[in-house]
């Protein structure tokens, strides 16, 4: 590399000139369109011509920092998006979701722009500046608050994912995505700042009859759901940033509740009111949809953590294994969650869940929050049946998905956290497969 | 929808597998120990209550709550932000509709909120609630009928499935009423009187043939408050664990704490989770028999230059408006509403001749509101509905 502030000694005067020559030749060298070739060098068909060319970027200016004041990705990322489908949109793009592209993300924090998102009503575009948050009920001291009275409370930081309970529920009988995306990208992973509302409710006497707290959002679609006051005092936070800057409008901006570990649903966005009552309210989202039927006819109402969960994201549908030559050693990488609690390790399996290894946990290994897995494997190009299993500091662990559906049946939508397996053909294609009796 | 005859037996580790039932490698149950090393029962609160959801309590301990450093003096409380609401502002916030706390009072008749259904609501919910366009249905016949629905399941691919609906699912009427007032309709919610909100609680009643203390909610049937107190849902007792009463909060720590209630396992420790010979002799390899692969915009892992959409000549303000104010009707099939790009429908819509075509716009069509609920003023407007013809010729 060049330093730029050398001291003048004399090789890096030598250093540079030869920089200089190097670079006037491939000026040359690319006016003289396609032979780009430095003098007296003859080419060979093994030269890779992205080495032996300088590109436009080796020797034009690039675009000065005056321009994206706010940053994009590079152009060339244009197609690491969330996804819609039809199929999980109830009717039109309002009230839907957009899938996060969990494929290409790496280590454990989502960027802002690819955060799974779901609406009821569509995305709203809020004034912070009429923003309030009203609490009240059961309370001593009901109170409102502006955003600026809210962000003076000491702020907590927290990393914890928001999963969707729905993520992976069209595939409970049988697998219909052939994509990780489609298959488990109702979630994402990010760190949230705000405060505990246990903090909050110090001061305004929360009475002994309060079991049950509303949570309603201000958006078009009014949502609300109830939460027991357990969670409340435990760590339920009402948050304002992620990772690093206000939420997006797609995360409930300027304010949203965060439950950690629970139904994304139920970390109501665009938040606006909280009453504490004796009873529970009953909202729609918690009787209509949400609840979980079982064979026996009964649903679960309030169902509440997303279960230990994991998957396999390298290989996968999107990312599979087609470059590989035999003996090449390859690294299978995953994610792992639980909203009960941490990951306390993960095994992995090549014969779709009949016998399994222990895989190493990586990075950062934090309570409610994606967790990275890894594990070496050499590719012998031979077929697979990849599969996963996950395990909690709470004494969870994945069930198959004949163990989840002997309780659960095929028609209860939400919560499927049954061990997922791929498919990995001899050309080292991946498919979305399920093992079952 | 689902066919599983294409399973085929996987290779040769499972036709050798010893026969071992699965659920003999996992005990079930609530005695199951935490495997975290610290010692504490720290599947309970401080207050020593099981953690209501079944998982983990992390204790602030030595200024640290699991791997997170903590100020705890910021925990003792003694703000003084914010004020008290006034009296009018608890009251115009407060609107929700729950089992203990019933609607406004106010009246109407399934008749009336059939014409406010035909003229609100229909083009999502569909005639007499059937739904359609991944709109949810809103009826599918006697409610306590359908409540015998509740225990099938679609195990085979001509199995049918279990009836969801208002009627035979909802264990409360008060949730129909609040998310009417505070949801519906979906485009413009918070529009309609109590009066309407009754009509068409009525209606949807009506239309599931239901009963409010042994009286047929018929055509004519007045709804008010009074009566609305008297619904019993048929599937009222469908829900477990109960969350009503004194006892509500500690049914649900119960019911959480068994893991075979919600379809989890639990070990006592790591050493007991099955490391070989797991499966069934009879676990089958699934594939994907119908491929969903209807992904917007589809699946890429390219990495090249965008394509630069040609926004020449696009009027980008009206397209704003379209996208915000429009697409919810005009952007999917179903909604009665010619749909955006449609050329032969357009044709049509411009074929009255585009005189009549603004005066619609501007005044409302059947379902559409006037200028499609927007405020702006006509010239703006009629550049919204020049942009969508532009897009659909």
């Amino acid at each position: 590399m060049r330093n730029e502030h050398s001291q003048h000694d004399a090789e890096n005067v030598s250093a540079e000139r030869r920089s200089f020559f190097k670079k006037t030749a491939a000026l040359s060298a690319t006016a003289i369109a396609g032979a780009g070739i430095l003098s007296g060098t003859r080419a060979m068909a093994e030269d890779d011509p992205v080495i032996m060319n300088t590109p436009d970027w080796g020797h034009k200016i690039g675009y000065p920092v005056t321009k994206n004041r706010y940053g994009m990705p590079s152009p060339y990322e244009h197609n690491i998006t969330r996804r819609n489908a039809q199929l999980l949109s109830s009717g039109n793009w309002q009230a839907s979701i957009a899938m996060c592209p969990i494929q290409d993300l790496s280590g454990i924090m989502t960027p802002n722009g690819l955060f799974f998102s779901r609406c009821h009503g569509g995305i709203p575009t809020i004034n912070p500046n009429e923003w309030r948050l009203m609490i009240h009920g059961l309370v001593e001291k009901p109170l409102v608050l502006t955003l600026e009275q809210l962000k003076r409370y000491p702020n907590v930081s927290r990393i914890h994912f928001v999963e969707c309970p729905a993520n992976g529920g069209p595939e409970w009988r049988g697998p219909q995505f052939n994509s990780i995306q489609f298959a488990k990208g109702m979630m994402s992973n990010a760190e949230w700042t705000g405060v505990y509302l246990k903090d909050i409710l110090k001061d305004l006497g929360l009475k002994p009859s309060a079991k049950w707290m509303l949570a309603e959002g201000i958006d078009s679609s009014h949502m609300g759901r109830t939460v027991p006051v357990d969670k409340v005092l435990d760590d339920a936070m009402i948050v304002w940033g992620q990772n690093g800057e206000a939420l997006r409008p797609e995360q409930g901006y300027p304010v949203r509740l965060l439950l950690p570990g629970w139904e994304g649903n139920l970390c109501v966005k665009w938040l606006g009111r909280l009453e504490f009552a004796a009873e529970p309210f009953y909202a729609k989202e918690e009787t209509a949809k949400y609840t979980a039927l079982k064979p026996t006819g009964k649903a679960i109402q309030h169902f509440y953590a997303n279960e230990v969960n994991s998957i396999i994201t390298n290989p996968c549908p999107e990312k599979p294994w087609t470059d590989l030559k035999k003996g090449d050693l390859v690294e299978i990488e995953g994610l792992a969650w639980s909203g009960m609690g941490t990951i306390e390790g993960v095994d992995v399996s090549f014969d779709g869940g009949n016998n399994w290894v222990e895989a190493k946990l990586k990075g950062l290994v934090l309570p409610k929050s994606w967790t990275r897995f890894s594990f070496m494997y050499k590719y012998e190009g031979k077929p697979l049946i990849l599969a996963s299993r996950a395990r909690d500091d709470a004494g969870y662990i994945q069930p198959t998905i004949d163990q989840e559906t002997a309780v659960m049946g095929v028609e209860s939508v939400y919560h499927r956290n049954g061990i997922a397996t791929w498919e990995v053909t001899a050309e080292g294609k991946v498919n979305n497969v399920q093992v079952r009796s | 929808m689902f066919k599983f005859d294409r399973k085929f037996i996987l290779g040769a580790s499972a036709a050798a597998a010893v026969a071992m039932l699965a659920t003999g490698c996992f005990k079930s149950g609530d005695a199951a120990a935490p495997s975290a090393s610290n010692g504490d029962n720290v599947l309970t609160y401080a207050n020593g209550k099981r953690v209501i959801d079944g998982g983990r309590y992390y204790a602030t301990v030595n200024g640290k709550s699991g791997p997170y450093y903590v100020n705890t003096d910021t925990e003792n409380g003694g703000y003084t932000y914010g004020r008290t609401p006034t009296a009018n502002e608890l009251e115009a916030w407060n609107t929700t509709v729950t089992p203990w706390r019933l609607p406004p009072k106010g009246q109407g008749t399934a008749e009336e909120g059939e014409a406010v259904y035909e003229a609100k609501c229909v083009m999502c919910h569909g005639d007499f609630g059937s739904g359609g366009g991944g709109y949810p249905a809103l009826s599918k016949g006697n409610a306590y009928d359908n409540v015998k629905t509740l225990k099938f399941q679609r195990v085979t691919a001509d199995a049918e499935g279990p009836i969801r609906v208002f009627g035979n699912y909802w264990p409360e009427a008060s949730t129909l009423w609040w998310y009417i007032m505070e949801g519906m309709p979906h485009p413009d919610t918070r529009t309609l009187t109590d009066d309407e909100v009754y009509a068409l609680v009525a209606y949807i009643m009506n239309i599931n043939e239901m009963e409010i203390d042994g009286e047929e909610v018929d055509y004519e049937y007045v709804l008010d408050q009074e009566k609305f107190a008297k619904i019993v849902m048929p599937n009222k007792d469908g829900f477990e664990p109960v969350i009503d009463g004194a006892n509500g909060l500690e049914n649900v720590r119960a019911y959480f704490a068994d893991p075979a209630n919600f379809g989890a396992q639990k070990i006592a420790s790591a050493d007991e989770r099955c490391m070989s010979n797991c499966q069934k002799e009879t676990a089958k390899v699934v594939p994907i028999t119908i491929e969903q692969k209807e992904f917007i915009p589809p699946l890429s892992e390219v990495r090249d230059l965008p394509e630069v959409e040609n926004t020449a000549g696009v009027d980008l303000e009206a397209k704003n408006t379209y996208e915000s104010s429009c697409a919810v009707c005009h952007g999917a099939a179903g909604m009665g509403a010619p749909v955006f790009g449609d050329k032969k429908a357009w044709a049509a819509v411009v074929g009255k001749g585009m005189d009549t075509v603004y005066a619609n716009a501007i005044n409302g069509l059947n379902a559409m509101p006037p200028k499609g609920g927007t405020d702006l003023p006509d010239d703006k407007f009629k550049a919204v509905v020049d942009y969508m013809i532009s897009q659909s010729k």
